[in-house]
């Protein structure tokens, strides 16, 4: 147990750099929601039911443009379809727990909790102190969103834009992803990721993002065999 | 939109992405067989996905409604991975990066 309670705190740990991330990204998150005229239970409850910053942020745009209730709610799903592939990921560790525990747990699968936890440091520990330490992710990083979007609502437009701090989510996610990078066919997946990422920005509705991880996934399985195959046929 | 269509919408988009979320996990006995297979692929998604989220930040000012490339935003991220390769954590990568973003700003 003692050794549970320890990966529960090195998951806290972990998550605390990272708060400088979404830190800013929560107070735009209820600045947003303030300049927009909504009242401060209404942004706390949206960002409670949502937990999905960019969704929020997309949805308040669209609420803006007075989009239909439909093109909103199907928007928000579509941004969020990421999270089908970190349940995936996390069902062989998730699964089997207990409702009370895999239910809350679920709601607070994030980009952050996917991107520490799938470390490949973590996936040589065993099971239960995988569990904990996404606990302790989950729960710090659930805490530390709600608490920006309040400190958000608070202090409203007050926050210069000339200081970028939004700049430091996606410094987090790179930093995260120069230590996945283990071998020559994962470096291979993050270049085509990469570079579909930038190349279909443009695209609605977020789409661009689950092409980009589609194309690097599909050349990391298919190519480096197609390269072998062809070297095996002039050797 | 009046205050109760939002309360519906935040509701119907918060119980769908917890659905969403709780997809493959609440599948789980079923679907044992499928994950084992889909395992190749699985250990490929983290880069792919962190690539694809971190990139058109990186590359392009916000808003990203149009393709603005920002220099000066790709030099910092460049600090970032050689820190990154260098320390294990994501605390020093990121704040090297910001403070190099920063002085690019005040003198570039």
């Amino acid at each position: 147990m003692a050794s549970h309670r320890q990966a529960f705190w090195f998951g806290v740990r972990d998550l605390l750099p990272l708060v400088s991330g979404v830190l800013p990204f929560g107070l735009i998150a209820g600045a947003t929601g303030v300049s927009m005229g909504m009242t401060p239970e209404m942004i706390m409850g949206m960002t409670v039911l949502f937990f999905a910053g960019s969704a929020q942020l997309a949805a308040y745009s669209l609420i803006q443009d007075n989009a239909p209730f439909i093109i909103i709610v199907f928007t928000v799903l579509v941004i969020n379809l990421r999270f089908v592939i970190y349940s995936a990921s996390f069902a062989p560790l998730l699964g089997p727990l207990k409702k009370r525990y895999r239910l809350p747990l679920t709601f607070m699968l994030s980009d952050q909790v996917y991107g520490l936890c799938s470390m490949p440091e973590q996936q040589a520990k065993s099971k239960g102190e995988r569990v904990f330490y996404l606990a302790g992710v989950a729960i710090s990083m659930a805490l530390s969103w709600f608490i920006s979007v309040a400190l958000g609502v608070a202090l409203g437009a007050s926050i210069p834009a000339s200081w970028s701090l939004e700049f430091t989510i996606p410094l987090a996610f790179l930093a995260m992803l120069v230590t996945t990078i283990t071998n020559r066919r994962l470096f291979l997946v993050a270049c085509i990721s990469a570079l579909c990422a930038i190349a279909f920005q443009l695209l609605p509705y977020n789409i661009g993002f689950i092409a980009a991880v589609v194309a690097g996934v599909s050349c990391g399985l298919l190519l480096p065999n197609l390269l072998q195959k062809r070297v095996g046929k002039h050797g | 939109m009046d205050n109760l269509s939002l309360w519906l919408l935040f509701f119907a988009a918060g119980l769908g992405t917890f659905l969403i979320r709780l997809s493959f996990i609440q599948l789980h006995a079923s679907s044992a067989a499928l994950i084992e297979r889909s395992k190749p692929i699985l250990a490929l998604l983290p880069p792919g996905i962190l690539a694809a989220l971190c990139m058109p930040g990186i590359v392009f000012t916000r808003p990203t409604n149009e393709y603005q490339i920002d220099p000066l935003q790709i030099l910092a991220a460049l600090v970032t991975i050689l820190i990154a390769k260098y320390s294990s954590s994501v605390f020093w990568p990121v704040v090297g990066g910001m403070l190099c973003l920063w002085l690019l700003r005040a003198y570039g």
